[in-house]
């Protein structure tokens, strides 16, 4: 009886620093957050309690809405389009080649550059006048006039969801070779001998048993690129006229400017968004039931 | 064409596309960083090698390149270090001691790893400002404690639970204290995969961009990835050249992690997110 009571103290003891860390450094500002989204929090003015006005004035906002119809279409556009060169890089990395451990590590290198770092690289890639997509533009003669790529709605839409695959497609590549790697080889063996062809196999064996880690990568993938932030305040700036602006950057303009509420107010639909995915794919991964047993 | 030839340009196709997708932009920042001038793609430009990008960067005291760097180390080493302690304690719990509702325990960490930054960021900032800790190492290193220590914990459960428990049991028949286990038991047996967590966190904590931008003012705790993003020329004209430079020597320490590490930092990411 003892024993059990001092197992159970030293178990709160060793479960401490993480809730420590997690409450104080995450649950607290996530509620410290939704408390300021009901209250008029703007430097210099009085705090005051508003009720829901902040979220009224959100809702009323151009702006709001202009940076959730770029963050939704970035998210519809980006994520399958990440899928599916991910899944053609995992495909081709699972198959015995030569230096293949070479070509795995090459595959990391873009995933292991801050974002920041290749957006910049990026920048200069869409450069008007000698950046390197211009001069493929020119070179492999799609175009006789250089693209204005950073200067168009489309071409800046364009360019950070480019930018972004980039830097998360070899994230997706690995979490789908793991997937690859467990399918067991000898059910390829027996469709080979019943003469099953290479799309035969992949729609029949290949895609159904990859499917669990396929869901897994979209959801990381659709809820990372719910927040996007990075790329594009570095890339475009939100710009052109708020072409590429997303919620994460409305929310940090109004943090910068010392609206805090109104920024507090534009988050916290952010975060509902995501809970509300994470709910979903929790529930969808059956997590938590197969995790103990 | 027979099969194992068509197979066989598929995989050439695949191999190209994967390495030439994955390596030019890393190679024309290269390119750009030893260039005397940025637009070498220009119609007629051409090449001229330099090193003074580099030379700038690194000992130009205006753009305090090496003391972004070394913030950005230590400051990612320190969050690393701690993540992986506080992640150890919170697995050896989870998988060896009677810890009442493991299973929700597990899922509410890894809900909040789905969070979105910029909903903790505004009280972060009144926090860390209230303390004087605006633009500080701790005001960048607790926040990260906190943002990878979920990843960190689904890794390191993973790899504990393949932890023979037989192993501990030899130890709590000798009267060693469950701490004493966890050091000279658990850690050794586990070392690889505390080492993958270890890096992993580190290179979370290296590319982090939304804090540093928020709570950091000046190059006292300023991050890499910031100093970058913020790097102007003093004339207007944008100092690619010096920008690319930086990126190069930034992304090395990284490059080389991965370069060394592939097989640690693989089996991490995809313990982390596919459970078998």
């Amino acid at each position: 009886m003892r024993a059990e009571t001092i197992e159970k103290l030293s178990s709160l003891g060793f479960l401490g620093p993480l809730a420590f860390f997690i409450a104080l450094f995450i649950v607290l500002p996530v509620t410290g957050t939704f408390v300021d989204s009901l209250f008029r929090d703007v430097v210099f003015l009085d705090r005051a309690f508003i009720g829901l006005e902040n979220y009224r004035a959100l809702f009323s906002h151009p702006g709001f809405w202009n940076a959730m119809r770029f963050t939704l279409l970035f998210v519809i556009v980006s994520v399958p389009l990440e899928i599916l060169l991910g899944l053609a890089i995992a495909l081709t990395l699972n198959e015995t080649i030569p230096l293949r451990g070479m070509i795995r590590a090459v595959v990391l290198i873009p995933w292991a550059i801050p974002a920041a770092v290749s957006a910049r690289v990026f920048e200069l890639i869409y450069n008007y006048s000698y950046g390197a997509a211009n001069y493929l533009v020119r070179v492999l003669g799609i175009s006789r006039e250089p693209v204005n790529w950073l200067g168009t709605d489309l071409g800046a839409f364009a360019a950070v969801v480019a930018t972004d695959a980039w830097k998360t497609t070899p994230f997706v590549a690995i979490i789908l070779m793991a997937g690859l790697a467990s399918i067991p080889e000898i059910l390829y063996a027996q469709a080979r001998v019943d003469r099953a062809g290479f799309i035969r196999r992949f729609r029949s064996i290949t895609i159904p048993l990859l499917w669990p880690v396929l869901i897994v990568a979209a959801l990381f993938r659709t809820i990372h690129a719910l927040r996007i932030f990075d790329v594009i305040y570095v890339l475009t700036g939100g710009g052109p006229g708020g072409a590429t602006e997303s919620v994460s950057l409305f929310a940090y303009r109004y943090f910068t400017t010392g609206d805090y509420g109104f920024g507090a107010a534009a988050s916290v639909v952010l975060f509902i968004m995501a809970l509300s995915l994470s709910v979903f794919y929790v529930r969808l991964g059956g997590f938590g039931k197969r995790r103990r047993e | 064409m027979n099969r194992p030839d068509a197979r066989n340009l598929l995989l050439f196709f695949g191999v190209g596309f994967t390495l030439l997708f994955c390596l030019s932009p890393f190679v024309y920042m290269l390119l750009t960083g030893f260039n005397t001038s940025p637009d070498f793609l220009r119609p007629g430009g051409n090449m001229a090698f330099t090193l003074d990008h580099f030379h700038t960067v690194i000992f130009s005291p205006q753009l305090h390149f090496p003391r972004y760097m070394l913030n950005s180390i230590v400051i990612s080493a320190a969050s690393a270090c701690i993540t992986v302690f506080a992640a150890s304690l919170a697995a050896y719990a989870l998988t060896r001691l009677p810890v009442p509702w493991k299973g929700p325990i597990m899922v509410f960490v890894l809900a909040i790893s789905m969070f979105p930054e910029v909903s903790l960021l505004s009280y972060l900032f009144k926090f860390m400002s209230a303390l004087g800790w605006a633009n500080t190492y701790q005001a960048l290193i607790l926040p990260y404690v906190a943002w990878t220590l979920p990843l960190s914990l689904w890794i390191l459960v993973s790899y504990f639970e393949q932890v023979p428990h037989d192993l501990d049991k030899a130890g709590l028949i000798d009267c060693a204290s469950r701490l004493t286990i966890l050091i000279k038991i658990i850690l050794p047996v586990a070392a690889p995969g505390v080492f993958s967590t270890l890096l992993l966190a580190f290179i979370f904590a290296f590319n982090e961009f939304l804090f540093a931008l928020m709570l950091t003012t000046d190059y006292a705790a300023r991050t890499i990835p910031v100093g970058i993003a913020m790097f102007q020329g003093m004339h207007g004209e944008i100092p690619w050249g010096e920008i690319m430079a930086a990126a190069a020597v930034t992304t090395l320490p990284v490059v080389i992690l991965t370069l060394l590490f592939q097989r640690r930092i693989i089996q991490g990411l995809t313990r982390g997110a596919v459970k078998e």
